[in-house]
């Protein structure tokens, strides 16, 4: 056995059958399955507590506010910030409309983002600015020449996406840093939802202002987002929602703000999901990191390698395994609709994978003008599974070729 | 009952699909079969049933017959939601559908002038989203975007029926009117929820031409029937038609509001307990196709029991008459052992003039409610009256009443009237 297989092992949703046919699950961009330790974690403290959070003074409530503090301690030492330099949030969308809404910028803000962003790092600036989007190559690349030609407009912000969710590509992060702390004083705000899953990341090495990214694609539960904030930053940062937990006083005129980060934490939050999102972490911080580079370099060569031996599909990215995660997506030829090839591959081969515009249809307009298919790869896939996604894609793409063939006699 | 008129075609199509496909050969051969041990028509029961999983799982290498391709002329691919989520991707002959749904109208005098030499009917949709095959709850689509090939337009509705805006019902009001459709195909539930909104805006549902109604998708209830009736008027033919998504029209109903079952296009089988069952015994419908060249499908279960009720109708069609029951995930298991099918709920509540839309709902514990939304006509003795009724059929199941103002489809925006949440060993 592999040591791949030894990791599948630790996700029950991966023993599930369909029509009698076991599952490959490749839309790990989307979110990834839950290993045993995450759900036991969820289950734990539901089955031994379920009480809420802060307020309560009773046993149950200290306990749990303690596992949830300690969560909180997890995650953002697995990025190197300070506890409270770390927001509990839902998802990374809600991370970065709190940051484009908080800053306090004017109408006519000029905001610098990126032709691949997800739209989640594009809409939230739309609404509070006047945004201009870095191009990128033929393959996915920022356009480094006019991302300098835009800083040099002086923006508020320049806002970042470390990984494209559509070409995989990972994006010289740090120098794009340099080169605006260089350029300007731009807060600086990084979309790594897609790239922390793959690596670890020190936000006060990045030198970024405020980074976004969500527990889910990272063997975390769903509904929990993690918004992290230099603290001199997040002090000045305005509360999306107020309400229960984010004040220390109230009275018939006014209110006191809590400290950071509970101001931006509104209501009762998902405490068993964020107690389960240490969970994950420490599962991930219990593999090793040789090995699982090396399986990722793994993927990345079937996924790349799949893609570009084959006429029937174009790569949308980079034809090279370099600077990318185990992720391709894929325009298929003729305009044969990749909704309905992913429904097939689901249904008829067992692989689940992802069609449509992937949240990023600016990009993929640019780059592939239609709807494509995405493969997004894991720790718990492994190549041989890549190559029968592959197989899987050429024999229902024969069935669907253009030419009219005859029927059979009768 | 074993149907024998036409076993020689059932024997070909066998040897077609045991010859052509590589899944009715492996399925034949698992159980040490070859065509020419089914002699006779007793014989076709030695082939155990096939079903939706074995054709979703092998589409399309395993289920199209040899020489054909998805892209091949004549090929409809589709995709269906299913009941309840059990979902398909399938392709069908354009002529196989055609013929089989000549077959089934054939059954009704009053859509005869429907179909004319060289002319093909203006048909205008109006269902679930997803039986539509086009995105028709964006909001943002033209006519001309959920135009099929075939001509027919999909009109747009939300995927939860009862929280469809004005404007969206508004807008396929309008495009009927621009339309100009000769043929409604419509899901009955929808069509009665269309119905009192038009009525609700002051507002008409005609066409210049002659007007029919083909109800599908769901079950017709006698509510929503009722609704389409008064509103359209006796001039406006209406047809309860009998169909999967799959296999196209498998019966219809006749000028004389009996539903007919095609056993021209299919051969048909009702089975319990893997027998075949007696007329007036509830069974489930399998189907074997006759002359399918492209997915020929043997056995096949189709997960809606019928009752059969002979062939004899002073409508003048010898198709086999049958009552509709439901599907075996919807029935009503009653704690002594017997089932209650939609069918027979619905023959409880009946046309009920003074509610708009209902919903039988049993939960995991066996109880079950039942919820409806009255009309400006209900009254309490109405609905004491009906709870009655429904207990006297539902015992020794405990079954409650909620009037309410709104009741919620399925994802898929179906709208069942009878769901049970206990899961279905067969009926």
């Amino acid at each position: 056995m592999t040591v791949q297989n030894a990791w599948r092992d630790d996700f029950p949703a991966l023993r599930r059958e369909i029509d009698g046919q076991p599952i490959s699950y490749l839309d790990n961009a989307a979110t990834t399955l839950k290993p045993r330790p995450v759900i036991q974690a969820i289950t734990e403290y539901y089955e031994t507590n379920g009480a809420n959070i802060h307020r309560g003074k009773h046993r149950l409530s200290e306990e749990a506010s303690d596992a949830y503090e300690a969560s909180r301690m997890v995650i953002a030492r697995y990025i190197g910030a300070a506890a409270n330099e770390v927001v509990l949030l839902r998802n990374t969308s809600e991370a970065l409309n709190l940051v484009a809404s908080g800053l306090g910028l004017r109408p006519d803000a000029y905001i610098v983002g990126a032709l691949d962003a997800h739209h989640s790092q594009i809409l939230p600036w739309r609404r509070v600015g006047r945004v201009d989007l870095t191009r990128v190559d033929a393959h996915g690349r920022l356009d480094r020449d006019h991302f300098r030609m835009l800083l040099r407009r002086r923006p508020q912000v320049v806002t970042l996406t470390h990984c494209s969710n559509v070409t995989g590509v990972v994006h010289p992060v740090e120098e794009l840093i340099s080169e605006v702390r260089a350029a300007c004083d731009a807060t600086v705000v990084l979309d790594s939802a897609q790239f922390l899953p793959h690596q670890r990341i020190n936000v006060h090495a990045l030198d970024v202002d405020f980074m976004a990214f969500s527990m889910h694609k990272m063997l975390g539960p769903t509904g929990v987002g993690c918004l992290f904030g230099r603290s001199e930053l997040l002090a000045k940062l305005r509360p999306l929602s107020v309400g229960g937990g984010t004040v220390d006083w109230v009275d018939v005129d006014g209110s006191v703000d809590r400290r950071i980060p509970f101001r931006f934490e509104a209501g009762t939050p998902a405490i068993a999901s964020v107690i389960g999102s240490a969970a994950a972490i420490r599962y991930l911080e219990s593999l090793d990191d040789s090995e699982r580079h090396r399986h990722a370099d793994e993927l990345r060569a079937a996924l790349v390698g799949g893609a570009v031996t084959r006429p029937r599909v174009q790569l949308i990215g980079p034809p090279n395994e370099n600077g990318r995660i185990a992720l391709v997506s894929l325009r298929l030829e003729n305009g044969v609709p990749a909704g309905e090839v992913a429904r097939i591959l689901s249904d008829s081969y067992g692989f689940m994978v992802r069609s449509g515009h992937m949240c990023a249809q600016p990009l993929v307009a640019e780059l592939a003008d239609g709807e494509i298919l995405r493969i997004a790869a894991y720790l718990y896939n492994d190549a041989a599974e890549v190559e029968g996604f592959y197989q899987a894609l050429d024999e229902l793409l024969s069935w669907m070729a253009p030419e009219v063939v005859l029927g059979a006699n009768r | 009952m074993i149907d024998s008129s036409n076993f020689e075609a059932v024997q070909e199509e066998i040897t077609y699909a045991f010859e052509n496909t590589v899944f009715f050969r492996e399925h034949m051969q698992a159980n040490r079969l070859r065509p020419e041990d089914i002699k006779a028509p007793e014989d076709l029961q030695r082939i155990p049933p096939t079903s939706k999983a074995h054709y979703r799982r092998n589409f399309p290498a395993g289920v199209l017959a040899k020489g054909y391709t998805l892209n091949s002329r004549d090929v409809m691919r589709f995709q269906s939601s299913g009941t309840s989520g059990d979902r398909l991707n399938s392709a069908i002959l354009s002529y196989d559908l055609a013929r089989r749904q000549a077959t089934g109208l054939g059954v009704n005098r009053r859509f005869d002038e429907l179909w004319r030499p060289g002319g093909r009917p203006r048909i205008c949709r109006f269902a679930p989203p997803n039986c539509s095959d086009v995105e028709c709850a964006t909001g943002v689509s033209s006519l001309e975007d959920r135009t099929l090939p075939d001509g027919t337009l999909v009109l747009t509705v939300a995927h939860d029926l009862l929280a469809t805006p004005e404007w969206q019902i508004v807008k396929a009001l309008d495009e009927i009117e621009i339309y100009q459709p000769d043929l409604l195909v419509v899901d009955p539930t929808h069509f009665a929820f269309l119905v009192r909104c038009t009525r609700r805006l002051g507002r008409k549902i005609t066409s210049p031409r002659k007007l029919h109604i083909v109800c599908g998708y769901t079950l017709m209830t006698r509510v929503a029937r009722r609704q389409i009736e008064e509103f359209m008027g006796q001039e406006v033919p209406i047809g309860d038609m009998i169909g999967m998504s799959e296999l196209g029209y498998l019966g219809f109903e006749c000028h004389h509001g009996r539903r007919h079952i095609n056993n021209i296009d299919f051969h048909v089988e009702f089975i319990r307990g893997g027998r075949s069952v007696e007329e007036g015994q509830l069974g489930e419908l399998y189907v074997t196709t006759i002359d399918d060249c492209l997915v020929p499908r043997i056995r096949y279960a189709t997960g809606d029991y019928f009752t059969p009720l002979g062939s004899s109708c002073e409508c003048g069609s010898e198709l086999p008459v049958v009552r509709i029951e439901g599907r075996a995930t919807h029935m009503i298991q009653l704690r002594d052992g017997r089932i209650v099918t939609p069918g027979r709920v619905d023959s409880v509540i009946g046309d009920a003039p003074w509610l708009d839309l209902y919903q039988l709902e049993q939960s995991r514990t066996g109880t079950c409610t039942f919820r409806y939304i009255p009309n400006a006509k209900a009254q309490a003795r109405e609905a004491a009256a009906l709870e009655a009724r429904l207990a006297d059929a539902l015992a020794p199941n405990e079954v409650r009443l909620e009037a309410v103002d709104y009741i919620s489809c399925e994802r898929s925006g179906k709208f069942q009237p009878c769901i049970s949440r206990i899961p279905a060993e067969g009926a």
